[in-house]
Order: structure tokens, then C-alpha cells, then sequence
């Protein structure tokens, strides 16, 4: 499915603008690019926004008593042409046909190519090796690099069907990573750890 | 054949070991301190020791802040990464593993370490045959390790060539230890033996600790085993072969200086006996002993011979009177029945020397001390002999005293006076080599303690005792771990000649199976009940 288009490009990563309004992909799921036709690049989506189109010019308020939330909208029609989402994404690996390989990419997307969720299938071959959790925690971007962690992980988790060994595999790797510092490993695992009925 | 891999070697000196990160998955739980451990390297196999353990963390956060209540998830994550176990390791034997089949060398000392990341093993039962071989001739079985069911063995005729030490505090079994040594020694013929058998346990069925009989050496070997006993009447409702008598025409000097501490001589007493040996010789006993000391002449002639004061000389004669009025003290006692002793120990037989009732500390020094000077004695001789002939005939059988309480024979005070001392200096120059029992080795001179070639320990846990019993051992942190950990009852630390490298125990039944290994006569079945007979219920 595709979701958006690259608007800004680079080699750790893009950032892409979301076809729908307030609808940028989940934080933490994976993305992909497709390249030349054969080539695909993974990303974690890492951080996402909306804002003005004009840069500079900050949005002003629309509602009132009556007129609120999504009736705002439908009120005034060209907010949707003023408005726009963006969302950042993290590149995580690169893969041709079945093979996936984790790491940065050789090169960056192309700019203006468009943006796929990643099905869950390919979230379920692409996360069966957990190097890629390394770039995720020493990525670049505003929010905090456990947090994006934690989420990533339930994202993968619930897309993976519960897959608890896979969970308790990626938290010793994270544990891994992380066991310099313990309260940043306890951010994560207690974040991640599966709670009943989730 | 597939070993459980343990962890990985990451640190480590030759002087102190090696340090050993254990796998994640791997308990300190499931190890032992002194278990037996093989660290696989590049072209050698190490047979290592566990000597420490310990439990460390990547960050000093978790040690201050604990995850408390968490879910086993969360402790699982960290267990094994954040927070995980190493062990020390010592490295005792190396096997050459790059040469091809058929070339293979036995273990050797260790003169190396392993890079890092050479992998540690739990050892196989393969390791354990490398290195402490097969059952059978010498290798002598003394039990299992602690995680196997593997007999490990020791070399008996290296144990019995040198002197040897088993401690361990009351109630770790002992006397049990000893039986099983001894019947290893003369199933395999290793050595003849002396037991100097202070408390009766030896030569016939014992009771042993948990109230179950043993059968003694006697039962197991028969005619093999000669008991010579001390007490006629307690010899007399038994089978036994001798009864042995002492002379006071066989008492030395030293063997009542031996007794000081016994007979409360004072120094002066020490110096008055010293004039009297000096001028009677051999008679001394006697003639000291006859004086009738009310005669006020006679004892005046007696002062007047020897040089000694008179209030002096009659307070030693109080005190030797002691030793002249045991039951089994005659005035005069030819050395022929210590001498038909040690032909028969020429032919192979064992003795096992009985006190019966006269177990107090005063019969026993007195007469293992006259025993085993002469027996010492012929065996020099024999030595000589052996020496001028090389006569395979002449050559001397080795033989092994046995002896209970050493400490009192082998005290820094008195281990220069007793024969003992001497046989456990000069080391098996005459053949002649010692097993003592012990249960505090701090009390035995630690120069004797050191010529000691091989060690077999129970618990101990004086301090003293401890250091004791490592005295002249490399690496002895290491050894005391695992001798501080051993179980109370049948769990020994062997060290030493007779063993390729120190290792913890659980030491084999002394029971109908043992009896039958040592080939030991079918017995009637009610053999109990007459042993209850004989003993009395």
C-alpha cells in the first residue's frame, strides 16, 4: 500500500510526505522504498508531523462553539490543501526479492519515490534477524531512541501474531545494547513487556 | 560425544587462572566450587578445576536499583547480559590435541593458557578416564565425582611410595577412608601394611558411624591379614594371632621422653632419665624400675652410679612405674615376635596391630613407637643388604605404617624423638613410608606434613587445619575453596602424588559390593548375628 512520497532524502534515512492527511504510518512500523523495480529499502518510521505547507507561517485557530474537531473540516475544505503530514522513517536494510539484508542502505532513496507499508509477511522475514535494532538506537531524530524502541517492538509483536519467543529473543538483544546503561534497558523492557490480554 | 558448553574464557593469568564468562544460560547453581571442567583451546585441551565464582553486572545502576518485582520476562532479558556469572578456573593438566590419531601424549602439567574465547566444558566421562585412567592393577577406584557416576581412580603404587596424610575433622569418616585404602593396598599388592590400630577398627567388623557393620580387613582378606593384639583378654574372644608383649629391656630414651606430655615429666625428670640412660643403656627401665627406692642405701648407690638426684630420681620412678605396671609390660620381652612380624610382612601378609583396652594415648605412643623402631630397624637393615647384593630376592617389600592420632607423634615438639618423624623425613629411602590419619594436621610439624606425597581430606574448618593440610601445594586459594565446601560425610578432596590433578569426591561404598571388588570370601548369610554374638547386642 502505498503512503506516501519522499520529499526529503539522505543516507540514514528520508522523510516523506503521508497522501492523507493526519494518517502518517504508525510510529515504528516498517516501510519500505522501491527501487528500480527489483530493489527495495527498509525503514522504521521514526518520527511524524503536521504542519503548514508555508513554511514560516504558523496555523491559527478555526473552532468555535459550535464548530469543532473534525466539523472544522468540513467546514472549510481548503484547510486539507493548507495542511499537510510528513513523516520521517529510519533505513534499516536493503533487499532484493527474498533477501533482505540489515544496514544502511548503499544509497539513499530517490526523492519524489513513493513510500509502501510493508505487509506482514515481509515485517515477519524482514525482523527475523534483530541487527537492524542497533540503527534504530543510535538514529537520529526527536524522539527518544527507547521510546521509538518500545513501540517498534509492539508494533512487530502484534504483527507477528504474539510471537513471545521472538519477543524474549529481542529483548536479550536489546539487553545487549543496552547494557551500559541500565535505566535506558529498563525504559524499554518494561515498555515492551507483554501484558495480559495485549 | 556432546559436553554442555559453559561459557567462554575472557580473562586470565597463569598465575591466578582463568576467568570464565558463563553463557547465558548456564546457573552458577549447576556448577560446583573444585568440580572437574575442561576448557578447550586451539591445539590443547586444559583439565581444569572450578576454584570461584561470581556474579557481576555491566552496570552499576542495576546493583543500586534492582528490578524488583519484575516479571520473569524482564529478569530473563537480563539475566545472563546485564547481569551474569563468571568462574575462575585452574588450569591443572594440558592435553595435546593437534596430533593425529595414534599419536596422542598422556596430559601434562600445565605450562600454558588458553587464548580468549576458548570455550569451557562440563567434563565428559572421557575426560575423566584421560586423566585419571582405568579401573584395574594400581589405579585403585576411590569414588565418583560429585556430578558423574564414573569411578575416578588413584595410583596406588605411587600413593604408597611416599608418605601420606588422610584428615578431615570427627565424622567425616576417617578410619572408613583408611579401610578403603588399605584394602585397595593389599588387593593390588602395592605395599605391605602396618596398622597401628588405636581404637579397634581395623582388622574386625566395625560399627560404623550410622550404626551399620563393616566388615574389617580380617573378614575381607583372611589369613592375608594377621592381627597382633595387645590385650590378651580381649585377644583371647577373637581370632587373633599374636598376642604382643613389651619388654622394659626394649624401652629407649625416647620412647619415655615421647611420653612427657603423658607421664607429666618435668624437665628435671627429663634430665634425671637422661642420666639414667646414660649410664644403664638398655637396662635402664629395669634397673630404674627394681630400685627400691624406701632403702635409703640402695637409692644412695643409685645417685651415687647415675649422677642424679635422689628426691628427682624417685619422683621419675613414680612416673615410669606407670609404664612398668601395664598389663602387657614385662621386665623382659625378646624382640622375636616383632621380628616374626616383619617376616611375615616379607611374605606379603598385613598386620594389623590391635590395642583392645589399652587405648589410652600413653599405650599407644609407648608401643607403636617400639614397634615400628624396630621394625624400621630390620627394614634398614634389609636395605644395607639389598644395597651390597642387588639381589631382586633381597629387595625389601615397601611397607606402609598406618597411623592414628599422628599428631601425637609428629608434633613440632616430638616428631624428632619418635621413629615416625624420621620414616616421614627420609621419605621411602627404606622402604618404609607412612599413612597418617589425622583430624587436626595443624598439630603435625609442618616439615613432616610437607614431605607428605599424597593428600586425602574430609571437611575441615579450622583455618589452622586447612592451611595445614595445603602446606608445600601451589595454588593453594584454589584448593581451599574446595575443601571448605565439602559435605560433612563422604566427600574428600584427594591431592597430590598418587592423583594427575586435585579433584573433590564422593567417595565409594564401603559395602557388599566393595567386598566382593576385593574379592572377599563368600560369607555364611547370618555373618551379622554373629558378629551381634560376638560383639554383644
Amino acid at each position: 500500500m502505498r503512503i506516501g512520497e519522499i520529499i526529503e532524502t539522505r543516507s540514514t534515512g528520508f522523510v516523506a510526505e503521508s497522501y492523507q492527511l493526519h494518517r502518517p504510518p504508525a510510529l515504528g512500523s516498517l516501510v519500505k522504498v522501491k527501487v528500480d523495480g527489483h530493489r527495495e529499502i527498509y525503514a522504521v518510521v521514526s518520527y511524524g508531523e503536521t504542519g503548514g505547507i508555508e513554511p514560516g507561517r504558523r496555523p491559527v485557530r478555526w473552532s468555535t462553539d459550535e464548530v469543532f474537531d473534525e466539523a472544522i473540516y468540513e467546514e472549510h475544505p481548503e484547510l486539507r490543501r493548507t495542511l499537510r503530514t510528513e513523516f520521517t522513517a529510519l533505513s534499516v536494510g536493503s533487499g532484493e526479492g527474498e533477501e533482505a539484508r540489515q544496514g544502511l542502505p548503499s544509497e539513499p532513496p530517490p526523492m519524489h519515490y513513493s513510500v509502501y507499508l510493508c505487509q506482514s509477511e515481509e515485517v515477519l522475514r524482514f525482523t527475523e534477524e534483530l541487527y537492524y535494532l542497533r540503527l534504530l538506537l543510535t538514529g537520529e531524530g526527536p524522539v527518544p531512541k527507547e521510546q521509538l524502541v518500545v513501540t517498534h517492538l509492539r508494533e512487530v509483536y502484534r504483527a507477528r501474531g504474539n510471537d513471545e519467543e521472538w519477543l524474549s529473543r529481542a529483548a536479550r538483544e536489546i539487553a545487549r545494547l543496552l547494557k551500559r546503561d541500565y535505566d535506558r534497558l529498563m525504559t524499554v523492557l518494561l515498555g515492551i513487556e507483554p501484558r495480559d490480554g495485549n | 560425544m556432546k559436553r554442555k558448553r559453559l561459557g567462554v574464557v575472557t580473562e586470565g593469568t597463569f598465575e591466578a587462572g582463568l576467568t570464565v564468562r558463563l553463557d547465558p544460560g548456564c546457573s552458577t547453581e549447576d556448577l560446583r566450587i573444585g568440580s572437574f571442567v575442561v576448557v578447550e583451546g586451539r591445539s590443547h585441551r586444559f583439565f581444569c578445576t572450578i576454584a570461584d565464582m561470581r556474579l557481576q553486572a555491566t552496570d552499576p545502576g542495576l546493583l543500586a536499583d534492582p528490578p524488583r518485582n519484575a516479571s520473569p520476562f524482564v529478569t530473563r532479558a537480563l539475566a545472563g547480559i546485564s547481569s551474569y556469572a563468571t568462574v575462575q578456573v585452574k588450569p591443572h593438566l594440558m592435553l595435546d590435541i593437534s596430533k593425529g590419531a595414534g599419536e596422542e601424549t598422556p596430559p601434562e602439567p600445565v605450562r600454558t593458557i588458553p587464548m580468549h574465547f576458548a570455550q569451557l566444558y562440563e567434563a565428559s566421562g572421557l575426560d575423566f578416564a584421560t586423566v585419571f585412567g582405568a579401573e584395574g592393577g594400581m589405579n585403585f577406584a576411590m569414588g565418583t565425582p560429585l556430578t558423574m557416576e564414573l569411578p575416578i581412580c588413584l595410583r596406588l603404587d605411587r600413593f604408597v611410595e611416599r608418605s601420606n596424610g588422610v584428615f578431615g575433622q570427627t565424622g567425616t569418616g576417617k578410619s572408613f577412608l583408611a579401610r578403603l585404602l588399605l584394602a585397595g593396598i593389599i588387593k593390588s599388592k602395592a605395599a605391605v601394611n602396618l596398622v597401628f590400630d588405636m581404637h579397634n577398627e581395623y582388622a574386625f567388623g566395625a560399627q560404623t558411624e550410622d550404626g551399620g557393620w563393616v566388615k574389617g580387613l580380617r573378614d575381607l582378606f583372611g589369613p592375608q591379614v594377621l592381627v597382633y593384639s595387645l590385650d590378651e583378654e580381649w585377644g583371647a574372644r577373637r581370632n587373633v594371632d599374636v598376642t604382643l608383649k613389651v619388654g622394659l629391656n626394649q624401652m629407649e630414651l625416647g620412647d619415655v621422653l615421647l611420653l612427657a606430655e603423658e607421664l607429666e615429666l618435668s624437665p628435671t625428670a627429663v634430665t634425671t632419665a637422661e642420666l639414667v640412660y646414660a649410664r644403664f643403656g638398655r637396662d635402664w627401665m629395669k634397673r630404674l624400675v627394681a630400685l627400691d627406692s624406701g632403702d635409703s642405701e640402695a637409692l644412695k648407690d643409685f645417685c651415687d652410679l647415675t649422677g642424679a638426684q635422689s628426691e628427682s630420681l624417685k619422683a621419675l620412678q613414680r612416673r615410669v612405674k606407670r609404664v612398668a605396671g601395664r598389663e602387657y609390660v614385662r621386665d623382659e620381652v625378646a624382640f622375636s615376635a616383632i621380628d616374626e612380624m616383619v617376616a611375615a610382612l616379607d611374605k606379603g601378609q598385613h598386620v594389623v596391630l590391635v590395642f583392645g583396652r589399652h587405648d589410652t594415648p600413653l599405650d599407644y605412643m609407648l608401643v607403636a613407637n617400639i614397634v615400628a623402631r624396630r621394625v624400621r630397624r630390620l627394614y634398614q637393615e634389609k636395605v644395607n643388604r639389598y644395597e651390597r647384593t642387588r639381589d631382586e630376592a633381597d629387595k625389601p617389600q615397601p611397607l606402609l605404617i598406618t597411623l592414628e592420632e599422628a599428631h601425637k607423634f609428629l608434633s613440632p615438639q616430638v616428631s624428632r624423638q619418635t621413629i615416625f618423624g624420621t620414616i616421614a623425613r627420609e621419605l621411602r629411602k627404606f622402604y618404609v613410608t607412612l599413612m597418617v590419619i589425622d583430624q587436626r594436621p595443624s598439630g603435625i610439624d609442618p616439615e613432616v606434613i610437607s614431605q607428605l606425597g599424597t593428600r586425602v581430606t574430609g571437611k575441615l574448618t579450622d583455618q589452622r587445619d586447612i592451611d595445614s593440610v595445603f602446606t608445600g601445594v601451589g595454588g593453594r586459594s584454589f584448593l581451599r575453596g574446595a575443601l571448605e565446601s565439602l559435605n560433612t560425610r563422604q566427600e574428600i578432596l584427594i591431592l597430590g602424588h598418587a592423583v594427575p590433578m586435585p579433584i573433590v569426591l564422593r567417595t565409594r561404598q564401603y559395602d557388599e559390593g566393595f567386598y566382593r571388588a576385593m574379592g572377599a570370601r563368600e560369607r555364611r548369610r547370618d555373618a551379622l548375628k554373629d558378629i551381634a554374638d560376638l560383639y554383644g547386642d
